[in-house]
């Protein structure tokens, strides 16, 4: 488990700085294939969806189907709940 | 002066990875508990702690200095990005955490269930009673 670690952290001396807002992950391309500072979240959400908040706005607009399979994963897990407990439970 | 300039320059890197590392050692106590505990109980534990530790590595990696929450904010224009988080890490470990605890339901479901049928929840026990 300790050379595991060791794994992981050596592999993670390679990562960017956190924190850092000049990385790639912050940046986006632009129409001519450059990379430049920006984030179409960011920039525009409030554009899209007229709602403050970012992260609904991701979640529910851009992302909304993927909310949509996760609202089937958390129908389904109370499903398998209700189903297991109902089986072993004396009457 | 280059010594200091040294340190400054190793300062910078801990300073800027430290938090990778903290969440590989949470990653590798969840990992531990899963492999090498019998009671299943701590098994379930293990589990969630190396599904924190994941949640953690990614809000780290996108969080920038001086940067504020991604809720807009008149007074700090979005046309900035430096300004805001980025939203999209958050997003996802949103959902990371929902689908997390609606697994850690269905793996408590089980646990009671196998509790009333073997009346115990150690591994080696359940495998005794097994063969």
């Amino acid at each position: 488990m300790v050379a595991f670690a060791g794994l992981l952290i050596y592999g993670s001396l390679d990562l960017p700085y956190r924190g850092d807002a000049d990385n790639l992950m912050h940046s986006q391309r632009s129409i001519t294939d450059t990379v430049v500072a920006g984030n179409y979240f960011i920039q525009e959400a409030y554009n899209d969806a007229n709602t403050p908040n970012m992260v609904t706005v991701v979640l529910g607009d851009y992302r909304s189907i993927d909310t949509l399979g996760e609202q089937v994963v958390v129908f389904t897990a109370g499903l398998i709940c209700l189903l297991i407990l109902r089986r072993y439970r004396p009457i | 002066m280059t010594i200091w300039r040294e340190v400054k320059i190793m300062y910078d890197f801990l300073l800027g990875h430290y938090s990778y590392w903290l969440t590989i050692i949470l990653l590798c106590i969840g990992l531990y508990g899963i492999i090498f505990k019998k009671n299943l109980v701590k098994k379930t534990i293990g589990l969630t702690i190396l599904q924190a530790s994941v949640v953690l590595y990614w809000v780290s990696l996108g969080s920038k200095w001086g940067a504020t929450v991604p809720v807009l904010d008149p007074a700090y224009p979005a046309s900035d990005v430096a300004n805001y988080l980025n939203p999209l890490p958050h997003t996802l470990m949103l959902t990371a955490i929902v689908v997390g605890v609606a697994t850690l339901g269905v793996a408590f479901a089980l646990l009671i269930a196998t509790y009333n049928r073997y009346k115990t929840l150690d591994e080696d026990e359940i495998l005794e009673q097994i063969q």
